[in-house]
């Protein structure tokens, strides 16, 4: 008889109880050999009862010893829930199953360790989206759009835009003429495929999302642009005309940035433009995370690193003001692109988020390009979970407190603004790139949805999120080639491109009925929401 | 013919007011129309004769919906152009428009037929249908159509003839036929924008002709136009337009990553400096070197926790495996390899270490390991034949001594054996009672060494002088001359105890020793048990055994001194020894006239020459048991200890010597336990105590822990057959491999062996994808 006592961590512990039916199991191996996170094992059980059949009590032993399918018994091999073992199983005889009772919060820290994850927040996963729905539809009164005939413009700036009596026209000849510098914009899809580093995914994760952006753009005539998140850039990449379709991050560790610059005299083309990076509404003031079981040796290259626990610092050593990050970092940014490039800044959600905003409005070099709000609903590779659970902001109200603010100085859409975090979270990232954009939005950004497209199966109740412990069992966020191996980068890309595709239709199905052919950036008239407090906080309609 | 004119001293009718003067008409018999309207709407339909005439309205200056639900026998010419909805919803009219129509001409038609002699505006022809309950409605244009025509169309032909249109870049105008289902549409001249996604383009096919032709002639006679036919029937400038058919269109957008990829991409990907990459996408469960975890057959990586707990490291499981697999001899032979006492000691004394975590005890009770030495007590094994003429002492004929003598003349080596005693077998002669220990077994054993060629020398108390001499003549010396100097604790009347170890060896004699009525033995452990049995047999009327602590004698000597009448107290601290008895600290009077002490002993090693170092009186050896050059030691005389720590301690000491005679290194033992987690119980059925086979049958019972029992069952329950049983020059004879180009690394193998050899490990393969450059 095993002694178990009170205080042993057993399955019943954990976030996930494997849930198995010896009936159906044929013992082929397969949920054992599949599991990345080595949380179940083949055992013996012993199956030893003494039954009468006679017509008085006839004790008759029987015994049997059966193999099983088990769950292992420790926090270090904890089943994360990702649920391989029921996709690779013949028979449907094992599933993990949510412990409602589980205890893992209270016996994870066991070691005097942080508990870590990579994911969404779990604990703040309710959506402020979902209370809006777009009420203004035009019946009768302005002419309705048909989404599937008329011509939208579906665009939105990335680069710092000038008043018309700002633009240096002058009149030589009787012909209007411009001279002189005018900041870049390029007019994008209002959708960015946000900064997932060369780190936090696999070569072919980080390559299919590349794939797919330059797919859209070259066969769909579709602008969208990815964020290479820090991390570093891919130098045939940068070498490449593809290089059009991407904004390169740099974030307070400047990881891979030195590569970049040696890249720049190889560069056909420009990127589509720089990302500072301030802060990630995931993890707001921390800073990143690549552990060191995902530092492979690519990545030591191209962040010129040995293979560590990476951790960028929570700032940017260098800047100690909005001034000063304006001057300095937006200034060298500029200047290392010749000002060609435009040159946004990425901020988490905040409750200051407000006076960054106006402060940038005051840029008196007018090189800030945009201005990038992160909400705490926001996915990451690798977080303390306390960050991720209890630090951050929601997005949409601080969204339509930039956007009002920059309204009630008169500069709508001067610095563009574009906010993420939770984008897609429902799985209709349209909906929420059009409420997002009639609250004020230009454009939003969106990560992990992109990978929930190639086939990550992590979820904000609590599933797998294990993208920082290097088993990510789908190949996605990973850098052990075993399992990077796994992911199909075709269809991986092809999911990507197949859902920016139905986005596309789905996002003017919404433009349509407003009457909007352009993007209705800050037409919170056609919002309505049932919730009172909603409605009051963000100045829209109030529905019941 | 019914005239209407709709203005009368400039009074326009009302479009309700001209319905009801058509409707009134009707009724009143008439069926043909000449109406000058102004702008009045829906003129023309749905209407119907009383008598089933044809009706027939020639109309100017009609508003929209001219000829709108209009049924069949009715036909509609409009003389000059006709506003938007020309024939809209028409279910089976003629109209005839010699003008331009408007906007959404021949919208919903879903019969009849439209002709329009000039241009139509927007959306014209959108949402045409058919009905196959009656005929399909024709829609034809002269001229040209303006944008978006033909949305949605889903039956009907219409036919767009592009006369005069040359300044439009399409005659179907921009974005035609998007969303069309079904029907045909024919045009002549730019077709431009037409959507693609949608509708098909191709030439005329002869069954195309044939209807144009027929067509052309009415519908130019009708609007008028008959001078044209030559124009408009050269029939390579006409395409037609049908819709792609539901089986043709794509169910997902069209999007072929694959093929980007092989043909547009970056070269080898954007990695491809960094990374070397064959895109080959694996399953979840692979084989090979994409397993994540690879079983390792780890047979005798860890020791059985019997042979680890044996201090003579006695690997039971693998007598008991000889056994199962029927090799007896083998197996009783096994033994004798580890000590030359399996029967006086392992069946007889030894308190069985090895029985203490047995496995089996996890299931009923441990195996009977200690029984088992009893069947080798009177196996012989073979003289070694090829001797070393290195020639050793051993001071001491008791188990350390006869353990490494053993030993040592096993290796070759010519083995003397000095004893102080009459006897051979220092303790186990001459302390523990025969009841205990069967003397016939002892001798029998002994007779073993001797025949090994061991040499005994009895009756040969070692001084300084005979040891400088031994010394000198052998190239080793061992000392395992035991502990024979009994401790005695100088409490007040110390000097009345009765020494243990003289008792017992006075009572082993077979002398008659006189004890008192009431008895007391300090030291529960076996020699205290010894010593009150002792007592019992001398006449004692009661004894009573102290300790200070827990008693350490088995269970089955102390139950031998309870059913003799033996009282066991503990814990007891002595103060004082008197005429009466034992004073305790606590004041109390344990009433005694005899009180002996067995408590332990020490060595006496005043024969050793100076120099060699003691510590508390004991010889500290080194790792290789030496103390001296060429001397080494074993036993008691390091510290006291158990006959089976003496055997063990005596085995290792002669390993060490022969390291030394032969000029070799001597590695000590090293000792890993099995982990208890890596064995399956689960196997074996709960035993009866009354259900026990003999210790020789016991191989059943034995788990094998460690090693393995070669029982198939991870080679029958691989779910991939990856596990074959291969001859080998391992232990045994025989391995289980691997077959990675099979194996998937499930770890079934692991996780049902009941021995635990299975082990899984993380693939080490490395797969070289990336690189630091």
């Amino acid at each position: 008889m095993e002694t178990v006592k009170t205080q042993d961590v057993t399955f019943n512990d954990l976030a996930w109880k494997i849930k198995y039916t010896p009936d159906r199991c044929t013992m082929c191996g397969s949920c054992v050999a599949a599991c990345t996170f080595n949380a179940i094992e083949a055992r013996i059980e012993r199956r030893s009862i003494t039954v009468s059949t006679g017509h008085q009590p006839e004790p008759n032993q029987r015994h049997i010893a059966v193999p099983v399918i088990r769950q292992k018994n420790s926090v270090a091999n904890a089943c994360v829930g990702c649920g391989m073992c029921e996709k690779v199983c013949p028979n449907n005889a094992i599933q993990p199953i949510r412990n409602e009772d589980s205890r893992l919060n209270v016996v994870g820290r066991a070691g005097g360790n942080p508990l870590k994850r990579g994911g969404r927040t779990n604990l703040n996963a309710e959506r402020v989206l979902d209370k809006i729905i777009v009420g203004r539809i035009s019946q009768m009164t302005d002419p309705s759009l048909d989404s599937e005939r008329h011509t939208f413009d579906v665009l939105a700036p990335f680069g710092r835009v000038l008043l018309p009596q700002e633009l240096p026209f002058s009149v030589e000849n009787g012909e209007i003429k411009m001279q002189g510098w005018v900041p870049p914009v390029h007019w994008i899809y209002p959708l960015i495929f946000s900064d997932m580093s060369i780190g936090a995914l696999s070569t072919r994760a980080w390559e299919a999302l590349s794939l797919a952006t330059a797919y859209l753009n070259e066969k769909h005539k579709m602008p969208v642009r990815m964020c290479s998140g820090e991390g570093g850039m891919p130098v045939k990449l940068m070498e490449s005309e593809y290089l059009k379709y991407s904004i390169i991050q740099i974030a307070s560790g400047h990881f891979g940035w030195n590569r970049i610059v040696r890249a720049l005299p190889k560069m056909k083309v420009d990127p589509a433009g720089i990302l500072i990076k301030i802060g990630q509404g995931a993890k707001p003031g921390d800073g990143g995370l690549l552990p060191a079981a995902k530092v492979a040796e690519h990545i030591q290259a191209i962040r010129g690193v040995p293979k560590a626990d990476l951790l960028s610092p929570p700032n940017h050593q260098g800047l100690y003001s909005i001034e000063e990050s304006v001057q300095k970092m937006f200034m060298s940014m500029n200047a290392a692109f010749k000002f060609r490039v435009p040159v946004a800044i990425k901020c988490a959600a905040s409750a200051t988020s407000v006076s960054v905003y106006n402060n940038l409005l005051r840029d008196p070099y007018k090189i800030c390009g945009g201005f990038f709000i992160d909400g705490i609903q926001g996915g990451t590779g690798a977080a303390n979970e306390v960050s991720l659970d209890h630090t951050g902001h929601p997005v949409v109200s601080k969204l339509r407190d930039c956007y009002q603010s920059a309204v009630k100085q008169g500069s709508p859409g001067r610095i563009p603004l574009w906010a993420g975090s939770g984008v897609g979270m429902t799985g209709n990232a349209a909906a929420d790139a059009f409420k997002m954009i009639c609250l004020g939005a230009n454009g939003v950004f969106m990560g992990k949805l992109l990978i929930q497209l190639m086939g990550c199966v992590g979820n904000e109740k609590g599933r797998c999120n294990a993208c920082n412990t290097g088993f990510c069992p789908t190949g996605i966020c990973t850098q052990d080639p075993r399992l990077v191996k796994r992911l199909d980068i075709d269809r991986a890309a092809q999911n990507i491109v197949e859902y920016m595709l139905a986005f596309d239709a789905e996002f003017k199905k919404l433009m349509a009925p407003v009457g909007n052919s352009s993007l209705p950036v800050g037409r919170s008239d056609a919002l309505v929401t049932n919730d009172r407090a909603v409605a009051d906080k963000l100045s829209i309609t109030y529905a019941c | 013919m019914y005239r209407i004119n709709t203005l009368q001293n400039n009074e326009r009718m009302s479009t309700q007011d001209l319905l009801q003067a058509i409707n009134a008409a009707i009724e009143a018999g008439e069926s043909d129309f000449s109406i000058e309207a102004s702008g009045q709407h829906d003129i023309g339909g749905p209407l119907w004769h009383p008598e089933g005439k044809k009706l027939r309205f020639t109309v100017t200056n009609p508003g929209q919906r001219v000829g709108c639900m209009c049924l069949e026998n009715t036909e509609i010419i409009v003389e000059g152009p006709a506003s938007a909805d020309v024939g809209w919803l028409n279910a089976g009219g003629k109209i005839v428009v010699k003008g331009d129509g408007g906007d959404t001409s021949a919208h919903c038609a879903a019969s009849g037929k439209i002709y329009i002699g000039g241009r139509v505006g927007t959306r014209s022809g959108s949402l045409m249908k058919y009905d196959p309950l009656y005929s399909a409605p024709e829609f034809w244009v002269l001229k040209n159509c303006g944008s978006f025509s033909f949305e949605f169309m889903s039956g009907g032909t219409a036919v767009i003839c592009g006369y005069d249109s040359k300044e439009f870049a399409s005659v179907v105008g921009d974005r035609s036929c998007v969303g069309m289902v079904g029907g045909k549409l024919y045009f002549r001249g730019d077709g431009h924008g037409l959507s693609t996604k949608d509708v098909k383009v191709s030439a005329l096919g002869q069954d195309d002709i044939e209807y144009l032709s027929n067509g052309m002639t009415e519908f130019l006679a009708d609007i008028g136009r008959p001078e044209l036919m030559a124009e408009l029937t050269c029939w390579d400038e006409w395409r037609k337009v049908v819709p792609w058919t539901y089986e043709e269109r794509p169910k997902k957008a069209s999007a072929d990553i694959l093929s980007y990829r092989k043909t547009e991409w970056v070269p080898g990907g954007i990695f491809g400096d960094v990374c070397d990459d064959d895109w080959q996408v694996m399953g979840l469960v692979a084989t090979g070197k994409y397993r994540q975890r690879v079983p390792f057959w780890e047979n005798m990586k860890y020791m059985a926790p019997c042979e680890f707990n044996c201090t003579a490291s006695i690997p039971s499981q693998q007598r008991f495996n000889l056994l199962r697999e029927g090799k007896v001899d083998e197996a009783y032979r096994l033994v004798l390899e580890y000590t030359p006492f399996p029967g006086s000691v392992c069946g007889a004394v030894c308190m069985n270490l090895c029985m203490d975590e047995c496995t089996r005890s996890q299931v009923d009770i441990s195996a009977q390991i200690g029984r088992l030495g009893t069947y080798s007590a009177d196996v012989q094994i073979p003289t070694v034949a090829e001797k070393t003429g290195k020639k050793v002492a051993v001071i001491g004929g008791g188990p350390a001594g006869l353990s490494a003598a053993w030993q040592m003349a096993r290796d070759g080596h010519e083995v003397t054996v000095y004893e102080a005693h009459e006897a051979m077998g220092g303790k186990m002669e001459q302390v523990i009672p025969r009841s205990r220990l069967p003397h016939e077994t002892l001798e029998m054993e002994l007779a073993r060494i001797e025949k090994m060629g061991v040499r005994f020398i009895t009756n040969y108390p070692v001084d300084k002088a005979k040891f400088a001499a031994i010394r000198h003549e052998n190239d080793a010396v061992v000392v395992a001359s035991g502990g024979h100097v009994t401790k005695i604790i100088p409490w007040p009347g110390h000097e009345r105890i009765v020494k243990g170890l003289d008792f017992l060896k006075a009572v082993n004699r077979g002398e008659t020793v006189k004890v008192g009525k009431r008895v007391i033995v300090i030291g529960c452990g076996n020699s205290g048990m010894d010593a009150a049995v002792g007592a019992y047999q001398m006449g004692a009327e009661q004894v009573v055994c102290i300790d200070v602590q827990r008693p350490a004698a088995f269970q089955k000597e102390i139950d031998h001194v309870q059913e003799l009448g033996g009282e066991l107290i503990w814990p007891v601290f002595t103060k004082e020894i008197t005429e009466a008895g034992i004073i305790t600290q606590t004041g109390e009077l344990i009433k005694g006239d005899m009180v002996i002490i067995t408590i332990g002993e020490s060595p006496d090693l005043s024969f050793l020459p100076a120099g060699i170092e003691l510590d508390r009186g004991c010889l500290k050896p080194a790792a290789d048991w030496s103390v001296a050059e060429g001397i080494f030691t074993a036993g008691d005389t390091t510290k006291p200890g158990r006959l089976v720590d003496a055997i063990g301690m005596g085995r290792q000491a002669a390993l060490a010597v022969s390291a030394y005679l032969t000029g070799t290194q001597y590695i000590g033992e090293q000792k890993n336990k099995i982990p208890a987690t890596r064995l399956k119980t689960a196997y074996f059925k709960k035993c009866h105590s009354c259900d026990l086979p003999s210790a020789k049958e016991e191989y059943n019972r034995c788990i094998s822990c460690g090693t393995c029992r070669d029982c198939h069952m991870c080679m029958k329950s691989c779910p991939e057959n990856a596990i074959s049983r291969i001859a080998s020059k391992e232990a045994g004879g025989f391995e289980y491999v691997v077959d990675a180009g099979k194996c998937i690394g499930c770890g079934i193998c692991a996780g049902i062996c009941p021995s635990g050899i299975w082990a899984m490990y993380n693939n080490a393969e490395a797969i070289n994808m990336y690189k630091i450059v």
